[in-house]
């Protein structure tokens, strides 16, 4: 096993992809954190600014907006390990060194478990890559005031890299089911881009804005991933400033919603659903991938 | 895990793509040392039993096993079995010496031996260029290559002979030869008999996923006859004439000749003096190998002409190849095939490599050709 992962890795690095995906990936993180940083800044100073804030002596440094620029920037940029992910077996296919990997392996299980392992490493990488642009993005774009602490930073920082891991899983497993580099890239990113987000708000609208299907798809309950750990750290800070008083449910439930709206994942689910959501959805379409391609004929 | 033979048996192998039937029950098995050339028209079966031998195509019904045992338990197949196969691809932007390397790590060799197999077959100085940039020819060869890597008991090749040049052929079969002289074993499969009639020992001639011939292609060579073509004043009377002598079976060719099969050309030069015919031309023939191996495949396709020194001869009327399924010449178990000793136990010595493409020359024909 070890000896197909070392030729994995070497069939990673001997082209040009690896870096020239994750060149964007780095600058799309860094944009999009610096930008949201920027705007939230922007609304929070405006907020913090009205009279009746200032008589209930709440200070600008006691909610962290900032978590919002790192959960959209994370979300975001999460497309191009999905790219990624998505040309690891589609791409030998299409080009046929499928062949010469299959004959030179002990057994098929053993090359697509190596290809496994192999961009699950990859995913780790490129999850460390968008979490240090979305980090310095954020640091860059916002006001020190709104910026979150170590530790949440540290939580939210650690969903990122496991939704990139599943987000290359997921395109590792459609890609090796659709079999064509082109279409699996195309479809994916129709789905990430345009279908799911749109999907997303559309339902959620309907919803009443609570949890609803739309967290149960792939996009929301990774978004969610990312999306509900902001949306807890920012209701708990709320909570704080109420200083004991008695806040409904129905309050709660309200707030979250908004705030998972916010961060990207309208009608997401709790951190720990989503996850176990988005982790079912990326072994289905992983591991009925490697189903397929268990018995392909390669001709 | 297997037993180090360097056989290959291919017993009732069956492949349908829905309702069309691929491979239909074909059977054959290769000797270690020799060279076994896998003949039949384009789409007769042959990429498909080779992939089916190779793991990549499961059989619909059937086996094929390489030192007896299926492919997909050989361990690491790499070191056991090398197969260049048509239309086996390459990334485009990545190094030929890169491409290697990669399938070096899988198979768990040294990287050396990429620069090793480079040179062996003539694409040393093409080490680092990208694969995307090499003519078919050059790509035949980065394929060899990899096929050599592992240093593998058997090869498999799928039409190597395509895009290389008249001296790369001529290496090939050189290469060919002395893999199979140490011992070792190769299945090779073509649609030009001519290709690789110089090459092969034995021969496996399928057409629409049957076996139509399986034997040595001596034994097929020596079901050759001769005949004579005459061109007389008056084929009638020769024709009587023959017939009264005993010599029957003479037939007329499109161009106004006679074809006279089973004799020599003193008998039909008496017959024709004796009869007071005159004889304008008058010459022997033997049917080569090209033709009985497109006769034995001819049923794929409606057989465009006849070549016209056969003229209108029925089917069968000359040559008495064996025909069908039913009947294959099988060869004898242990047989060794002729024309040459096999040896066991040392590696074989590669003839000296090419030194790029225009440089080397003077390459004789594999050894023990009849041309």
């Amino acid at each position: 096993m070890g000896r197909l992962i070392n030729a994995e890795f070497r069939k990673i690095l001997t082209t040009k992809m690896w870096w020239g995906l994750m060149i964007p990936t780095f600058i799309v993180a860094l944009a999009m954190a610096w930008g949201v940083g920027a705007l939230t800044s922007d609304i929070a100073d405006d907020v913090y600014r009205e009279d009746f804030i200032k008589s209930a002596g709440i200070g600008k440094d006691s909610v962290s907006f900032g978590v919002i620029a790192l959960t959209r920037a994370i979300n975001i940029s999460t497309m191009f390990p999905l790219i990624f992910g998505a040309l690891a077996l589609s791409s030998e296919l299409h080009r046929k060194t499928i062949t010469t990997s299959f004959l030179t392996a002990s057994s098929r299980p053993a090359l697509l478990s190596a290809k496994a392992i192999t961009y699950v490493l990859w995913g780790a990488i490129y999850g460390i890559v968008i979490v240090l642009g979305a980090s310095l993005g954020t640091l860059a774009g916002s006001d020190s005031d709104i910026l979150p602490e170590g530790g949440q930073w540290m939580l939210i920082a650690l969903m990122g890299i496991v939704s990139t891991v599943l987000w290359t899983l997921l395109g590792l497993g459609v890609g090796a089911l659709m079999g064509s580099p082109v279409a699996s890239v195309i479809v994916l990113l129709i789905y990430a881009i345009i279908v799911g987000p749109v999907s997303e708000i559309v339902l959620t609208g309907f919803a009443d804005g609570k949890p609803n299907i739309a967290g149960a798809l792939p996009n929301g309950s990774a978004n969610g991933l990312t999306g509900s750990t902001a949306a807890d750290l920012i209701q708990k800070q709320i909570e704080e400033l109420a200083q004991g008083k008695p806040i409904s449910d129905r309050a709660v439930d309200t707030f979250q919603a908004a705030m998972r709206f916010a961060a990207g994942a309208p009608g997401a689910f709790a951190l720990w659903a989503s996850a176990l959501i988005f982790i079912g959805w990326s072994m289905l379409f992983f591991v009925s991938g490697l189903a397929r391609n268990q018995r392909r004929d390669i001709t | 895990m297997h037993d180090g033979s360097g056989r290959i048996v291919v017993q009732n192998l069956t492949k349908h793509f829905g309702q069309v039937g691929a491979v239909q029950n074909l059977s054959f098995h290769v000797e270690p040392g020799s060279v076994t050339g896998f003949l039949g028209p384009n789409g007769a079966g042959k990429t498909t039993t080779l992939r089916m031998l190779l793991g990549l195509v499961t059989p619909t019904a059937g086996w094929a096993t390489i030192n007896g045992q299926p492919f997909n338990h050989l361990g690491n197949p790499g070191r056991v079995v090398g197969a260049v196969l048509e239309a086996q691809g390459f990334h485009p932007t990545r190094s030929a010496r890169n491409h290697l390397r990669v399938y070096a790590a899988a198979m768990g060799i040294p990287d050396q031996r990429c620069d090793e197999v480079l040179h062996l077959v003539g694409l040393g100085e093409a080490a680092h260029r990208k694969a995307g940039g090499f003519s078919l020819g050059m790509k035949q060869r980065l394929a060899l290559a990899t096929a050599l890597l592992g240093d593998p008991q058997v090869l498999v090749l799928d039409e190597p002979a395509n895009g290389l040049d008249p001296e790369g052929i001529a290496w090939l079969r050189t290469f060919l030869r002395s893999f199979a002289g140490g011992g070792r074993t190769v299945l090779i499969s073509s649609h030009l008999l001519a290709e690789v009639e110089q090459t092969i020992d034995q021969v496996v001639i399928i057409s629409r996923g049957q076996t139509m011939y399986y034997g040595m292609l001596d034994d097929l060579r020596k079901s050759q006859q001769s005949r004579v073509i005459a061109q007389p004043s008056d084929p009638n009377k020769l024709v009587g004439a023959l017939q009264e002598a005993g010599l029957s079976g003479a037939t007329p060719t499109q161009d106004g000749k006679i074809a006279i099969p089973g004799v020599t050309v003193q008998q039909v030069g008496d017959v024709a003096a004796k009869a007071g015919v005159a004889l304008y031309g008058v010459q022997e023939e033997r049917a080569d190998l090209e033709e009985l191996f497109f006769r034995l495949t001819s049923g794929q396709y409606a057989a465009p002409q006849n070549p016209p020194q056969f003229g209108q001869l029925p089917p069968g009327a000359h040559g008495t190849p064996p025909g069908g399924y039913a009947a294959p010449v099988q060869l004898p178990q242990g047989a060794q095939p002729g024309g040459w000793n096999p040896q066991s136990g040392p590696v074989p010595q590669a003839p000296p490599p090419p030194q790029g493409y225009d440089q080397h020359q003077g390459y004789q024909g594999g050894q023990g050709g009849n041309a």
